[in-house]
């Protein structure tokens, strides 16, 4: 039989060896921070967010409808002008006003309708690459991560997202939720995901 | 709801959300804008608000926040806007039924591009649809408006 000495003496080395694996607390904080990113990323790369960050200048359109994600038809784009809403005689806002038509097909709408800056655009890109342009100034509307938080939960056209009308999927979560996992995600370090 | 269209004061007693359309043509007696599709599609409907063009099918009254032209209101009694003149002159309609908003989409973009090149016309122009296939004779009739404005015709 060991003596409660004994037992303490063969026990240390397990306790030092269960320490030793214990992960750093940064390192906890990193995988929180890549699963609310996780949540943040499922928001920014859905379709009702992502069609309008393009690169091309060409809004898309996406759902069930039309078979898989498309090219906004009637030639629409970000505008000569660069400002996002649109061309000299076919503005974003000639179809898309402050409300979602009830109509089925017709167009839906939020106030101030219009295309993300340029520098903004992400539609396609990859979870990494997103996260890294989330936290670059020159690629995120010049916003600290607080700002970012405040304008996904704030904003009237992102909320848009969460209420896209009838016949639309909407973005998952809600904009409460979304501001809150970008906060977690911030908290913990705004890690990203390494890229494939 | 009051509402001011083509210079003209209008109280109509509709729902906000009636459609534009609806209450310009069947409560105003507004009938050049076109029903085409009913979903902002086609462009047959385009009016101006505040001189911007919208699909009058799909925005409600209620968001109407500004002066409505229609095609009755470009021209002054007697003279043609520029636009209607070079229309005729090129002869551009067919069945005609969507040049109303052909017209009105034309006119906003020369309000704010004098003289438009090919890439403008095309960018300004994608949603108005005519499915006589008159469109060269669109792009031409916009480029000799543009000369005819520019010329104070």
């Amino acid at each position: 039989m060991l003596t409660p000495a004994a037992m303490l003496v063969l026990a240390a080395p397990f306790a030092i060896a269960q320490e030793s694996q214990t992960p750093a607390p940064a390192a906890v904080d990193a995988v929180k921070g890549l699963s609310e990113w996780d949540k943040v990323y499922a928001v920014f790369s859905h379709p009702r967010c992502a069609d309008c960050h393009v690169a091309d200048d060409r809004p898309r359109w996406s759902g069930a409808h039309y078979g898989g994600t498309r090219v906004h038809a009637f030639n629409v784009q970000r505008g000569a002008d660069g400002s996002g809403f649109g061309n000299p005689g076919l503005r974003c806002t000639t179809c898309h006003f402050s409300s979602n038509s009830n109509a089925l097909h017709g167009p839906p709408g939020a106030e101030n309708w219009h295309l993300a800056p340029a520098e903004m655009a992400w539609f396609g890109r990859s979870s990494a690459e997103i996260c890294a342009q989330i936290k670059d100034p020159l690629r995120n509307g010049n916003r600290s991560l607080k700002d970012i938080a405040l304008h996904v939960r704030d904003d009237r056209l992102v909320a848009w997202g969460w209420a896209p009308g009838s016949g639309r999927e909407p973005a998952p979560g809600s904009a409460e939720a979304t501001y809150q996992a970008i906060e977690n995600w911030a908290a913990a370090g705004a890690s990203c995901p390494v890229a494939q | 709801m009051r509402l001011t269209v083509d210079g003209q004061s209008f109280d109509i007693d509709a729902d906000p959300d009636m459609p534009l359309l609806w209450a310009l043509r069947d409560l105003i007696g507004k009938t050049g804008p076109k029903f085409g599709c009913g979903i902002a599609a086609c462009g047959a409907c385009t009016v101006h608000v505040d001189g911007q063009p919208v699909r009058s099918c799909s925005l409600p009254v209620g968001q109407v926040s500004g002066a409505v032209t229609t095609i009755e209101g470009i021209g002054a009694a007697g003279k043609l806007h520029p636009v209607q003149q070079a229309w005729l002159e090129e002869q551009v309609a067919q069945c005609g039924y969507c040049q109303a908003g052909q017209i009105m989409s034309a006119v906003a973009l020369l309000d704010e591009v004098a003289d438009p090149s090919d890439a403008d016309i095309d960018n300004a122009m994608g949603g108005n649809l005519c499915r006589c296939g008159t469109y060269p004779r669109i792009r031409s009739a916009i480029k000799k408006a543009a000369a005819l404005k520019t010329a104070g015709l």
